[in-house]
């Protein structure tokens, strides 16, 4: 029976990677749609990559942008002056970040919740600023960072829709690397720790150890993330990185439902796809997001997997009570 | 097995243990009484690394461990529940057990991110572990339901299994029959036997005296941080201070 | 020597701002244990308020401020009991309600964009006078007003919670709501008092802000986060330590600029309250009211 639940999931995730691959055929090849498309691939691994920090491990970031900030100009900065190809620096600028948040969690690690907020939100400002007002103004400051576009040993990545496919390969292998982690013993200490810190370092788990590892992780999925945008856009600008950039990233998880494959994946679609849709309004594209949000979090605060989750239970409950019901009479 | 020496805590100018000495011999069950307020969690706090003892000494396999994080006392040996039941409440009861491994398992981040095959025999190892754990205290049946779903006392049995399924050498059960219903309590002496059978050493602190006179080897009362008596069951029980002490409790 | 009295009361100024900010975050902690992102805005908020009444209306400032605080209180207020309460009672998880505040404040920023303007509006002098001399160096009347008028919220604060029976019933909610209750303490009303009382003393700091920075939509984000800094400083969830971190970070931010360069007036800032929160997380005063560190 387990066996049959394992490959029914494996079964639907083949399915959302078919579904996916075909959404530029759908999209018509529209060189925008595309665009919108690649951006929610690099969101989607944001989201799940703050996912395993808040959802497994409990720990908040509300400064995030961040190390969405050092993966892009990190990899921007080590290919421009070191010279190393794009796709090389990506992954370094994704390791490097994975250091630093690491070495921002080893004095984060005792703060709860709402101070952890606050220093992540430092954090992520310092990390504005810094980007804002660079020595030798290496990021551009103001005036925004140029960099090439990505090409993979030689294979330019020059459109959309080839960016679009890659961005899907990069959420598979990140999205499998997740899953990974979150069923082993790494994945069992985050959601002991999440839940009862105090018996979890009674059960023998290094809380500090492993909350500085989510925050690694964590930091890692990001910054790659933002390197991708890089490689995607080209461009770069500081106030991509302003707060809001880091809400962004904990609205997708939330809307979705944390601690979960499916939720971020569905959050950082559905959020892009709203905000997208909300341009029209150009203004007041704020205020209706804003309000939407309010009345999603005042209506679901479970988010869209979490309402799906009570809704079946609500159903299950519902036969089984029929089914009592029957064998009384 | 395990020897406090004169272990002292203050709290600001509190003092909340005084110069309390106990041994723990191996193989037996300890118990550990007093009236509400007397001090026993917060001596089983220290014991267990949650606090460090303001004076004194902890000794736990012939070595000093006061002062040591309680995640590492874990791993040299210790296990223990708690008062109030501290379970990963949305962890399901095979996941609680599987957390309670934790010290006994080898697999590293890098291993747990590939899954390679040493992890995953381990895992195997871990889910066969579980299983056994799982029908020691009878919840074979609700493996996959959520820990805070069960029944009071139920939680108390995974909390105890969770304890033991990291293979420790003495366990530590702060009021493991609060909340039981009738049948679950008449069934625990039973249980406890079952527990020293697996070479486990337990102390245990519990208000229920007809347990303790019952099936402890060897019982220390304590009152206001001070150790009143100590001695076999019958002696405790008929000594005039823990007498006073309990009457005086009740007033 | 000149400039250094300029910046000593430039500084002021601007720090009895991120005191009156940073006040609001410690009561609301204090009285309900959460945190609130909506304080800048409702900054902004009241500074256009202020900026409404008193330029366009055309009523005597002291009504205009007056007015303000009343409108700023009632929003407060209803925030607390409208969603805050709503999301407290539906049991969810901390980070909705900060979500919520942060959803909020969106809506108020983008909201006063729509009702005013998105330009920088000025908001008129007080004074007839542009600049009176204090020990031989030009001020504007403005920041003298700021300074006094914000520590006369203070003063009237203090009164108010230690001589007030509104006020003592508000701290005792404060510190242990069930035997506040059983008091006789309406403890949801006291905490949605305090919640409109914080907006109140946020809306007044915009308007006494309006006359030096002129009035924007994006005027009081930067300064509401800031005020963290301010807040934890003082230890989060102390009122009078709220101010002193204010004015703190007001001089220090200050000085920064004028003696270093004001592109890290707002890193400083920022690096001030991480190094407490790594540090000293309960602030000078020590503050012990934080359970949550």
């Amino acid at each position: 029976m387990k066996n049959n639940l394992k490959s029914m999931k494996l079964i639907k995730c083949l399915i959302a990677v078919v579904i996916a691959l075909l959404v530029p055929a759908a999209l018509g090849g529209s060189s925008y749609l595309c665009l919108i498309a690649s951006f929610v691939t690099i969101y989607i691994i944001g989201a799940s990559g703050l996912d395993v920090l808040f959802g497994y491990s409990g720990q908040i970031s509300m400064g995030h942008a961040a190390f969405y900030a050092i993966g892009g100009y990190g990899a921007g900065l080590m290919s421009k002056y070191l010279g190393i190809p794009l796709f090389i620096s990506m992954f370094l600028a994704a390791a490097i970040a994975a250091v630093i948040g690491a070495l921002l969690a080893f004095p984060a690690s005792k703060l709860k919740f709402h101070f952890l907020s606050l220093a992540t939100i430092a954090f992520g400002e310092i990390v504005y600023q810094m980007a804002c007002h660079s020595p030798n103004k290496i990021t551009g400051d103001f005036n925004g960072f140029f960099s090439s576009k990505l090409s993979i040993f030689g294979l330019k990545l020059d459109t959309n829709i080839k960016f679009y496919f890659f961005g899907v390969a990069c959420v598979v292998v990140f999205l499998l690397v997740k899953q990974m982690i979150v069923k082993s013993r790494t994945g069992r200490a985050f959601v002991a720790i999440r839940e009862n810190t105090q018996a979890a370092e009674g059960m023998g788990v290094n809380v500090r150890k492993y909350k500085i590892i989510a925050f690694a992780i964590s930091a890692f999925f990001v910054a790659f993330a933002g390197s991708m945008y890089l490689g995607l856009v080209g461009y770069l600008h500081p106030d991509m990185y302003l707060q809001k950039q880091s809400v962004l990233f904990v609205t997708m998880m939330l809307f979705g439902g944390s601690a979960s494959l499916a939720g971020p994946v569905i959050g950082a679609i559905s959020i892009e796809i709203i905000l997208e849709g909300l341009r029209t309004f150009e203004e007041y594209q704020m205020l209706i997001y804003g309000i939407l949000l309010l009345v999603v979090i005042v209506a679901m605060p479970g988010g869209i997997v979490g309402a799906a989750r009570d809704i079946k239970a609500g159903f299950l409950r519902r036969k089984a009570k029929k089914q009592a019901g029957k064998e009384v009479q | 097995m395990l020897k406090t020496d004169g272990v002292t805590i203050r709290f600001g100018g509190l003092v909340a243990v005084n110069k309390v000495s106990i041994h723990v011999r191996k193989g037996q069950i300890t118990g550990l009484i007093g009236p509400n307020g007397a001090g026993k969690t917060t001596f089983f706090n220290c014991i267990s690394g949650v606090y460090k003892p303001s004076e004194g000494h902890v000794i736990f396999d012939g070595k000093n461990v006061e002062g040591l994080r309680p995640h590492k006392i874990n791993e040299i040996g210790m296990a223990r529940t708690y008062q109030v039941i501290n379970l990963f409440r949305k962890m399901t009861v095979q996941e609680n057990i599987m957390v309670g491994m934790h010290t006994r398992l080898k697999s590293n981040f890098w291993s747990d991110m590939l899954h390679l095959p040493n992890q995953r025999k381990e895992e195997k190892f871990v889910r066969e572990e579980t299983e056994k754990w799982m029908e020691f205290v009878g919840l074979q049946d609700m493996a996959n339901q959520q820990a805070g779903s069960l029944s009071y006392g139920k939680q108390r049995l995974l909390e105890i299994v969770r304890g033991l399924a990291s293979d420790p050498k003495l366990i530590l059960l702060d009021e493991p029959v609060a909340g039981m219903n009738s049948k679950e309590k008449e069934e625990f002496d039973a249980l406890l036997r079952r527990i020293l059978d697996l070479d486990v050493t337990i102390l245990m602190i519990e208000h229920d005296m007809k347990l303790v006179m019952g099936v402890c080897d060897y019982v220390y009362c304590l009152e206001h941080g001070t150790l009143l008596a100590e001695g076999v069951p019958e002696v405790v029980q008929n000594h005039p201070d823990v007498i006073a002490a309990y009457l005086g409790g009740d007033e | 020597m000149k400039m250094f009295i300029q910046l000593v009361i430039m500084g002021l100024a601007l720090g009895s701002i991120y005191s009156l900010i940073a006040m609001g975050y410690s009561l609301i902690y204090k009285a309900s244990g959460l945190m609130t992102f909506v304080q800048g805005d409702i900054l902004t908020i009241g500074a256009f308020l202020g900026l409404t009444f008193y330029r366009f209306l055309k009523l005597p400032y002291i009504v205009s401020v007056l007015l303000t605080m009343a409108v700023a209180f009632v929003i407060g207020f209803l925030l607390e009991k409208g969603v805050i309460r709503k999301l407290l009672n539906k049991n969810v998880m901390a980070i909705y309600i900060v979500l919520a505040t942060i959803a909020v404040s969106y809506i108020f920023q983008n909201g006063a964009q729509a009702i005013w303007s998105s330009k920088v509006e000025y908001f008129p002098t007080v004074f007839k006078t542009d600049s009176i001399s204090i020990l031989g160096v030009g001020v504007q009347p403005e920041s003298l007003l700021c300074v006094g008028a914000s520590l006369l919220c203070m003063v009237l604060l203090h009164i108010f919670m230690t001589k007030t029976r509104v006020g003592t019933s508000m701290r005792a909610a404060a510190m242990d709501p069930m035997a506040a209750e059983s008091c006789g303490i309406n403890v949801s009303m006291n905490t949605g008092i305090t919640w409109g009382l914080s907006a109140g003393i946020a809306a007044v700091a915009g308007i006494f802000i309006g006359p030096m920075y002129g009035v924007y939509v994006t005027l009081g984000a930067k300064i509401g986060t800031k005020g963290f800094a301010g807040a934890v400083m003082g230890g989060y969830g102390n009122m009078y330590g709220a101010m002193v971190g204010g004015l703190i970070l007001g001089l220090v931010e200050t000085f920064v600029a004028g003696y270093i360069s004001s592109d890290f007036k707002n890193m400083f800032a920022y690096i001030i309250l991480i190094v407490f929160l790594f540090v000293k997380p309960t602030g000078i005063f020590n503050e012990q009211a934080i359970q949550d560190v």
